[in-house]
């Protein structure tokens, strides 16, 4: 590439001019004295000839003048180009050194800020994980604390609903016991005043009873007794009423005839008891509390109605989620109102269906539907007296009716069974009867010990201590003759037949006395023992309302009032033909002596 | 402590009798009266109620009554006192020229004794 021609660089005009024109003034004068001294004749063509020598002498050295110029200027720019390409090299190789100082500088700087970093990072790191392992130990530490406590907390409420429930029932089975021995006294003692307080003892240990049961719901135990036969509606409604303070003003409107199962009569009971109290609580204390009792195809509905307060919208649905049963738990509980708790509590258990309603009386409705699952479906009906003795081929036994004769002085010979002659019999034998399909095993008898406790062992897994050791006559000691007027006592194994040798069997929980008794009606009987398949239900309640009412009016001639009214009572009847539905039942008795 | 018993029932004496422990002073009822019933059982009533109507149809002493009803004279005596109140039975005392005589208490005696 040609590098632009500079100014300076081309030789100017007037640096060229003074050498050709020197020697153009040189030809000039050399040609003129030439031309000069010459010839005339000859000096037009020597002029000419040097004039034109001249002039080619002259371009001559115009263009060595020029050239000469030129090659001076080249020369020099060649001279500062290679000064520069020097400097440039120069340059070049001071700025590599110095890119290599720098970079090795930045190297340096970079490893040593590594370094750094690595140990600060490795410093950090470790306080990180010196911090962490610090936290993490103290957060075991802590959780391990809370576990304990956790798990100690549930120990101890574990411990304390077990005490609970513990002490619950022992005082449930003291307020059970409590409340047999005030029946006894009511049965023993005639005296009026006695009577009444003993009433109120009962009272109040009936509705401490229902507290115990209360507690013992809501710890988890089992409810209460458990009762061996159906529980007819009416039963269940003033077993209901009596545990709670207000019974008076409870006014039960029923014609209910089912019953409830054995095995819930408890728990139905508890539950309404503590909607009565519910309702008679919450209402004046001058307001009456109506029950209606009503079937329906799902059961049976108890509909208890207030007159008292009316329940917000509110609080019925707070009640209605408590006695749903829904809520698991003692959270839910308040302190004082525990009613509702046990009441959801047995609902669920028993699959009763609460629920609350506004009453047309002004105040509060409750409906309780007992389900058809633990309703048995009927009760064995009492039948009409004129139709009792063929309506029920029950019993005939060949056992001594006493009395009979007293009452309407006509041959027991000349009636099947008596039956006619005492119509209201039936009423009660139904009952009797009623125990014995129920308990098939047992001997009829409520001082049969063995069998009547069972049902009562079974509820209760508390220890009874001493109780439990206590024999069972202290109970029923008035089923020895010279007590108070106790039907179903006396009648206490009347089927026992003596043994073939003729000794007295005693059976447990009875008197000798009582055996020995026995074995001389059975004398007097002048029969075969029985086979056992009849039933003792008739005779048992007439030799029980025969015996009492003779002791009664007689006091002091009862020793002799067994004896002739069994002579007098020997059915002449032949043994009627068992009944099959009795035949089939196992009855071990009946097993041991036949 | 005794038992409770198999046969026991849940009612307590005072629900029978809606609280009551003693009968008016002017009842007329010992433990020999004699007690009639003057209608049929009606739905809807006590059940001991019904009990004494169905058994005293034929006249029937009130100890026997207690007896059949399974509860004591006493609260028997205020059922009676109520059902009398209501006009559903009557009472009379028996005849007592046939307890009072002594010698045919003693006859009896000697008649029960040569048995």
């Amino acid at each position: 590439m040609t590098a632009p021609l500079q100014p300076g660089e081309r030789p100017s005009l007037r640096s060229l001019a003074p050498v050709p024109l020197l020697t153009a003034v040189l030809a000039a004068l050399a040609v003129a004295g030439a031309v000069a001294r010459t010839p005339q004749a000859q000096r037009l063509p020597l002029a000419l000839g040097a004039g034109a020598g001249a002039l080619l002498l002259c371009a001559a050295v115009a263009v060595a003048t020029r050239s000469v110029l030129t090659a001076r200027i080249t020369r020099r720019r060649l001279d500062a180009v290679t000064a520069d390409t020097g400097r440039l090299l120069q340059d070049r190789i001071r700025q590599s050194a110095e890119f290599d100082q720098e970079r090795v500088r930045l190297t340096e700087e970079l490893t040593r800020e590594r370094a750094r970093h690595a140990a600060e990072l490795a410093q950090e790191r470790a306080r990180s994980a010196a911090a962490l392992g610090e936290e993490r130990a103290r957060q075991a530490a802590e959780h391990a604390a809370v576990a304990e406590r956790a798990r100690q907390a549930e120990q101890e409420r574990a411990a304390a609903i077990a005490a609970t429930a513990n002490a619950a029932g022992r005082m449930q089975a003291l307020a059970t016991g409590m409340l047999a021995d005030l029946r006894a006294m009511e049965e023993r003692h005639e005296d009026e005043d006695v009577l009444a307080d003993l009433l109120h003892l009962d009272h109040r240990t009936a509705q401490a009873g229902r507290i115990a049961d209360s507690v013992a719901v809501l710890a988890g135990a089992r409810s209460g007794r458990r009762w061996a036969r159906p529980i007819g509606m009416e039963s269940i409604l003033r077993g209901a009423m009596g545990r709670i303070s207000g019974y008076r003003r409870v006014r039960v409107h029923s014609a209910c005839e089912a019953a409830v199962a054995g095995h819930a009569a408890e728990g139905v009971m508890h539950a309404l008891a503590e909607l009565l109290d519910n309702a008679a609580n919450f209402s004046p204390p001058t307001a009456e509390v109506h029950v209606y009792v009503e079937e329906v195809p799902a059961g049976v509905i108890v509909s208890v109605e207030d007159s008292g307060l009316v329940m917000g919208d509110v609080q019925m649905r707070r009640a209605e989620r408590a006695v749903s049963g829904d809520v698991g738990g003692l959270g839910g509980l308040t302190g004082t109102r525990l009613g509702l708790a046990v009441v959801g509590r047995l609902a669920r258990k028993y699959g009763l269906k609460v629920s609350y309603r506004p009453s047309a009386r002004g105040g509060t409705g409750v409906l309780m539907l007992v389900p058809q699952d633990i309703l048995v479906p009927e009760q064995p009906v009492e039948p009409a007296p004129a139709a009792s003795a063929p309506a029920l081929p029950e019993p005939p036994s060949g056992r001594p009716v006493e009395g009979a004769e007293w009452s309407t002085g006509e041959q027991p010979a000349s009636r099947p069974q008596g039956a006619p002659h005492w119509p209201w019999f039936e009423g009660t034998s139904h009952d009797t009867a009623h125990d014995d399909e129920q308990w098939p095993g047992g001997d009829g008898s409520g001082s049969g010990s063995g069998t009547a406790l069972v049902p009562y062992g079974e509820e209760w897994p508390v220890s009874y201590g001493s109780s439990s050791l206590v024999p069972a006559e202290t109970h029923h000691a008035p089923a020895t003759p010279d007590h108070g007027p106790l039907p179903r006592h006396d009648s206490s194994g009347r089927d026992t037949d003596p043994l073939p040798d003729g000794l007295p069997q005693r059976r447990r929980g009875r008197a000798l006395a009582e055996a020995e008794q026995e074995r001389a009606r059975a004398r007097a009987d002048e029969e075969p023992p029985r086979p056992a398949v009849v039933s003792l239900d008739d005779p048992l309640a007439r030799a029980a309302r025969f015996s009492s009412f003779q002791r009664a009016v007689r006091g002091s001639l009862s020793d002799l009032g067994s004896a002739p009214a069994e002579d007098t009572a020997t059915p002449a009847t032949p043994e009627p033909a068992p009944d099959p539905t009795r035949t089939s039942r196992p009855h071990p008795e009946g097993n041991a002596t036949s | 402590m005794s038992r409770p018993g198999r046969d026991d029932s849940p009612d307590r004496l005072y629900t029978l009798t809606q609280g009551r422990a003693r009968s008016a002073p002017d009842s007329p009822f010992d433990l020999v009266t004699l007690v009639v019933a003057e209608c049929d059982p009606v739905p809807g009533m006590q059940s001991e109620h019904v009990t004494i109507l169905r058994a005293a149809q034929r006249p029937v002493a009130v100890v026997e009554l207690a007896a059949e009803l399974r509860l004591p004279v006493g609260i028997t005596k205020i059922l009676l006192s109520d059902l009398l109140a209501a006009g559903r039975v009557s009472a009379r005392h028996p005849r007592k020229a046939a307890v009072i005589d002594p010698d045919v208490l003693e006859q009896v005696l000697v008649g029960l004794r040569n048995l």
